[in-house]
C-alpha cells in the first residue's frame, strides 16, 4: 500500500543527507534500515468504524510533498545552566556513544510508514542533555520551517535526579507557499528520580500536513510530562505516549486544540501502567469551528504487574459551529485488578444559560461566546506548569477567536 | 417466596442447565455449508422461491467477508469452522411449528423444558411462551386475550407461511442484512426457528412474552431469527433466554435480531444468555425505532466461551429514546465482547447506555460501543456509563467506546470506572457477620442491581442464581 514517496526516493538520497551531517556509521545504517522497511510498513493505525475513516492518511500525496534534500529551517536554541542543547552534528561529537544507546529505544523508528520516513530522511532536529542532578528550566526550541517539507528529531536524555522543562515552537516561515509536510519525532528518556516536562505549540501554516510521534520511558520515581497545543496546520495526526517503566513513576498528558475552516486534528494521548505505584493524568479539551473536524483516542493501558495504579482521563469537546465534527474513543485497557481509573469524554455547544446570563449583562453576544470559549480552557490552563506557554496558547486562542 | 415462584426454588438451579439429553431427531443435515445444504433446508422448510433466493445470496456474501478477528482484544474466532457445524437438526415432532399444547410434546423434550422452569413460568407471568429445542421451536404458546386482539406470536417458520408478506418487507432487509457482517450473512443463509411477533396499532402487550432457546446436540449450531413489528403506540416486552450443555465440541449460536418500534411505540428486549461455556454467540441484533418510540435492550451476558453482541438501535424519527442495560460476567476461560451501538439520526433524539461488566478467574470482559450523531440530529442527547469490577488479577477489563459527533447542539456525554471490589465493603459486611462469598456475592448481586430490576421476577430471580453458581465456582 504504501508507494506514495517510494518513487521519488532513494537510497542514495538516504546516504547524501547522512553524509552531509557527517554521521556515524552507525546512524547511517539505522536510517538506510528504515528506508528497506517503508515497502513493508503500514501508514499510521486509524480509527475506522463501519461507514466512517475517521482519518484518511492515504490521500495524502506525499510524492509531491515531501522532498527529501531540499530541506531548510531557522533554529533558535535556548539553553539553560548545565544542559546541552545542541545540534544532531554537535551531539554526534560531544555523545556520540550517548546517542547511539538511547537513540530509537523510545520510538520504533519503525512503528510505521511515516516514522519510518521521518527516520530516514531526518535533517533538522535537536538533542537536549541534562546530566545528572541538573535541575533546568527554560530551554527554548524555536523552528521555523522554510522548506515544502521538513524532517525533525528530538532526542531528550535527563539523567538521574535532574529536571529539565523544555519548549518547543513550530511555525512556518513567510517564504513558504503551498502545502508542506512537517514530521517531528521526539524521543524523552528520563531516568531514575528525573523529571522532564516537554512543552510543544504547533502553530504550522495552514497549508501544512504535520505528523507527530512524541514518546517519553519513565523510569523510577521519574515524572514525564507532556503539554500539546494544537492551533495550526490543515492536518495533523499527532501521537503523545509516555511508558511508566519504573516504580512510582507518574506522566502527565495535557492536550489543547482549537480548530477552524477545514482543519483536522487527529490527537491521541496514551499511558502504559508497567510498573508498581504509577499515576498518569490525560486531560484533553478542543474547541471546533467552521468545519474543522477532530479526533481523539485516549489509552490508559495498565499491564498485569501494575500494581496499585492510578490512571485517570478527561476529553472534553466544544462545538461552536453545525459544520463541524468531533470524534472521541476513550480506552481503558486493564489487566491489574489493584487499580483505579476512570475516564470521561463530553461533546457540547456553549452552554446557552451561561450565555443568556452573559448577554443579560448587557456583553454582545459574539464577546459572550469568546469568554466562554476562553473559560472552557481554563482547567487545561492551570494543569500547564510553564508560564510561558500557557500565555502564548492563551494569546492564540484569543487571537483566533479574534479573526 | 410465595408459592407462585416454587419452581424456581425448588429446581437445582445448576442442574437446570448442565443436564443433557440423549439426541433423537427427525432430520439432521449433512455437517458443512454448501448451496445444496441450503437448498435441502429450504425444501424441507417449504419456503417460498424468494427466502431461498435470499438464503443463497446471503451465503454468496458470507463466503466473501472477512472474519470480525482484528479488533484489539476481541476473542479468538479461529477455532470456528464452519464446515463442522451441524447447521440444521430438526427434533422430532410431528406437527410442523411445534405443538400449542404442553402435554403433546414428547417426554424428554418436556422434561427440558420443565427443567428449565418454562410451563409454570408461562402460567404464572407470561403472555406467551415458545420454546425451541435445536433449529425448530418445539412449543408456542400465546394466552387467548392477546390473540383475540390481533397479537401475533408464532415461530419463524410459521410467520413465512402465514404472514408472508410482513415477513418479506422486514425479513433482514432493514434492520439486519446480511451484508452487516460475516455471521450476519451466515445467519442470513441458514437460519432456522425463531420468533415472529406482531403487536397492532395501540395495544399494549403488558405481560412479558418469553421464548427459550436450547441447543442440545453436539457440534450444533444455532440460528434462530427473531423479527418483532411494534405497530404505532404499541407496547410489548420480549423476553429471550437461550441455554446448551457441554460438550466437548464447539458449538455456535449466530441469532438475528430485528425490531421495528413503530411511532409512539414502546419495545422493550431482554435477553439472559447461559450458554454452555463451549459456545460461541454471534449475534446481530437491531432496532429501527421511529418518532417518539421507545426501545430498550436489557442483556445479561453470563454463559459461552466467547460473546461478540452489540445490540444496535437506529434512532430514525424524532424524539425516539434507546436505552441499554448491559451485564456480562466473565470467568475462566471467556471473552465476553459486548457493547451498544446507537445511531441518533434524527433531532432530539435520546439514549443511555448502561454497562456493567465482572470478570475473575482470567476471564475478558470487553465494553465495545459506537454512538454517532448524525448532521442535523439538533438536541441529540447520550450518555454511556461503563463500569467494570474485577475480582484478580488474572482478569482483564477493556472499555472501548467510539463516538462520532456531526452535529454541534447535542450533549454528548461518557464515563467510565473500573475498581477492585473493595476490601472496606468486603470488611464491612463481614463484621456483619456474614463469611468472605457471601459477602463478595451481595456486592456484586448490588453492582448489577440496575439491570435486575429491570427485569420479571422470575428473570431476576434466575440471574441471581447464575451469578451465585458462578461465584461459587470462583470462591468455595
Amino acid at each position: 500500500m504504501s508507494t506514495q514517496v517510494h518513487a521519488n526516493l532513494t537510497e542514495e538520497q538516504v546516504t547524501q543527507i547522512s553524509e552531509e551531517l557527517d554521521e556515524p556509521e552507525w546512524l547511517l545504517e539505522t536510517r538506510l534500515d528504515a528506508y528497506e522497511a517503508l515497502d513493508s510498513l503500514d501508514m499510521p493505525d486509524v480509527i475506522r468504524t463501519p461507514g466512517r475513516d475517521w482519518t484518511n492518511l492515504d490521500a495524502l500525496d506525499y510524492e509531491t510533498l515531501v522532498d527529501p534534500l531540499d530541506w531548510d529551517e531557522e533554529k533558535d536554541r535556548v539553553d539553560a545552566e548545565g544542559v546541552d542543547v545542541l545540534s544532531w552534528s554537535d551531539a554526534l561529537d560531544e555523545h556520540g556513544d550517548l546517542i547511539e544507546e538511547q537513540f530509537g529505544s523510545a520510538v520504533d523508528t519503525q512503528r510505521d510508514y511515516l516514522t519510518a520516513l521521518s527516520t530516514a530522511l531526518f535533517s533538522a532536529g535537536t538533542v537536549v542533555y541534562v546530566p545528572e542532578g541538573v535541575d533546568a528550566e527554560d530551554v527554548k526550541i524555536r523552528t521555523t520551517m522554510n522548506s515544502r517539507s521538513l524532517f525533525n528529531y528530538t532526542l531528550v536524555v535527563a539523567e538521574e535526579s535532574s529536571s529539565v522543562t523544555i519548549l518547543e515552537r513550530q511555525t512556518t516561515g513567510t517564504n513558504v507557499d503551498g502545502e508542506q509536510y512537517y514530521s517531528g519525532i521526539v524521543e524523552v528518556a528520563a531516568e531514575e528520580n528525573s523529571s522532564v516536562q516537554y512543552g510543544t505549540l504547533q502553530n504550522l501554516d495552514d497549508d501544512s500536513y504535520n505528523f507527530q510521534v512524541k514518546r517519553g520511558h519513565a523510569g523510577t520515581y521519574a515524572t514525564v510530562d507532556w503539554i500539546e497545543g494544537n492551533i495550526g496546520s490543515r492536518l495533523t495526526k499527532s501521537n503523545v505516549e509516555t511508558r511508566l517503566l519504573g516504580d512510582a513513576s507518574e506522566s502527565q498528558i495535557v492536550g489543547a486544540f482549537f480548530g477552524h475552516e477545514d482543519q483536522h486534528f487527529d490527537i491521541a494521548s496514551r499511558v502504559w501502567h508497567e510498573a508498581e505505584h504509577t499515576t498518569a493524568d490525560l486531560v484533553t479539551r478542543g474547541v471546533l469551528d467552521d468545519a474543522a473536524r477532530s479526533v481523539y483516542e485516549g489509552v490508559q493501558d495498565v499491564g498485569r504487574e501494575a500494581w496499585d495504579t492510578n490512571s485517570y482521563q478527561r476529553e472534553n469537546t466544544l462545538m461552536l459551529s453545525d459544520e463541524s465534527e468531533a470524534d472521541a474513543s476513550p480506552k481503558l485497557i486493564i489487566n491489574n485488578h489493584d487499580t483505579e481509573a476512570s475516564h470521561s469524554a463530553t461533546v457540547g455547544q456553549v452552554d446557552e444559560e451561561d450565555m443568556f446570563y452573559m448577554t443579560s449583562r448587557s456583553v454582545d453576544p459574539e464577546s459572550a461566546e469568546n469568554m466562554l470559549v476562553e473559560g472552557f480552557f481554563v482547567p487545561v490552563f492551570e494543569e500547564i506548569a510553564v508560564d510561558e506557554l500557557r500565555e502564548d496558547l492563551d494569546d492564540l486562542v484569543v487571537e483566533r477567536l479574534r479573526e | 417466596m410465595s408459592s407462585d415462584q416454587d419452581h424456581i426454588k425448588e429446581t437445582d438451579t445448576e442442574k437446570r442447565f448442565e443436564f443433557k439429553k440423549e439426541e433423537k431427531s427427525a432430520f439432521e443435515a449433512e455437517k458443512g455449508l454448501t448451496e445444496e445444504t441450503i437448498r435441502v433446508i429450504s425444501e424441507d422448510k417449504d419456503e417460498p422461491e424468494w427466502m431461498l433466493e435470499r438464503r443463497l445470496r446471503a451465503l454468496e456474501q458470507f463466503k466473501q467477508m472477512p472474519m470480525p478477528d482484528g479488533w484489539p482484544g476481541a476473542p479468538d474466532l479461529s477455532e470456528i469452522d464452519v464446515d463442522e457445524i451441524v447447521p440444521y437438526i430438526r427434533p422430532d415432532i410431528e406437527t410442523r411449528g411445534g405443538v400449542d399444547d404442553w402435554n403433546d410434546l414428547p417426554e424428554e423434550i418436556q422434561d427440558t423444558f420443565d427443567k428449565l422452569g418454562i410451563p409454570e413460568a408461562e402460567k404464572n407471568a407470561l403472555s406467551g411462551v415458545g420454546a425451541q429445542y435445536e433449529s425448530e421451536i418445539v412449543y408456542q404458546n400465546m394466552q387467548e386475550q392477546w390473540e383475540e386482539k390481533g397479537v401475533v406470536f408464532c415461530d419463524m417458520d410459521k410467520a413465512l407461511q402465514e404472514h408472508e408478506e410482513l415477513v418479506r418487507e422486514h425479513f433482514m432487509t432493514k434492520a439486519v442484512p446480511p451484508s452487516d457482517n460475516k455471521f450476519a450473512a451466515l445467519h442470513g443463509a441458514i437460519w432456522s426457528g425463531g420468533s415472529f411477533v406482531y403487536v397492532p396499532e395501540d395495544t399494549s402487550v403488558d405481560m412479558p412474552i418469553q421464548a427459550y432457546f436450547r441447543m442440545n446436540s453436539d457440534g450444533m449450531g444455532q440460528f434462530e431469527h427473531t423479527l418483532i413489528i411494534a405497530e404505532e403506540s404499541s407496547e410489548v416486552h420480549y423476553i429471550e433466554g437461550c441455554s446448551a450443555p457441554k460438550y466437548s465440541e464447539f458449538n455456535l449460536h449466530s441469532g438475528g435480531v430485528e425490531v421495528f418500534v413503530g411511532e409512539n411505540a414502546h419495545v422493550q428486549y431482554s435477553t439472559v444468555q447461559n450458554w454452555s461455556k463451549n459456545t460461541y454467540n454471534l449475534n446481530t441484533k437491531r432496532a429501527i425505532c421511529e418518532a417518539d418510540g421507545t426501545m430498550e435492550w436489557v442483556s445479561g451476558s453470563m454463559g459461552s466461551k466467547a460473546t461478540m453482541l452489540y445490540p444496535s438501535t437506529v434512532l430514525k424519527g424524532p424524539g425516539a429514546t434507546d436505552n441499554h442495560i448491559t451485564i456480562a460476567m466473565a470467568g475462566e476461560g471467556q471473552n465476553i465482547d459486548t457493547g451498544a451501538k446507537v445511531y441518533h439520526n434524527a433531532p432530539d433524539t435520546k439514549s443511555t447506555i448502561e454497562s456493567k461488566s465482572i470478570s475473575k478467574d482470567g476471564g475478558r470482559t470487553n465494553y465495545r460501543g459506537l454512538v454517532h450523531i448524525a448532521d442535523g440530529a439538533e438536541g441529540a442527547s447520550t450518555s454511556v456509563e461503563c463500569d467494570a469490577l474485577m475480582f484478580d488479577n488474572e482478569s482483564t477489563s477493556d472499555t472501548m467506546p467510539y463516538m462520532e459527533i456531526q452535529e454541534s447542539k447535542v450533549d454528548v456525554a461518557h464515563e467510565a470506572t473500573v475498581g477492585k471490589i473493595g476490601d472496606e465493603d468486603v470488611f464491612y459486611l463481614q463484621s456483619r457477620g456474614l463469611d468472605d462469598d457471601d459477602a463478595k456475592q451481595m456486592i456484586v448481586a448490588g453492582f448489577i442491581e440496575p439491570l435486575t430490576e429491570e427485569l420479571p421476577i422470575e428473570y431476576a430471580v434466575e440471574m441471581n442464581r447464575l451469578i451465585e453458581l458462578e461465584m461459587e465456582g470462583s470462591l468455595g
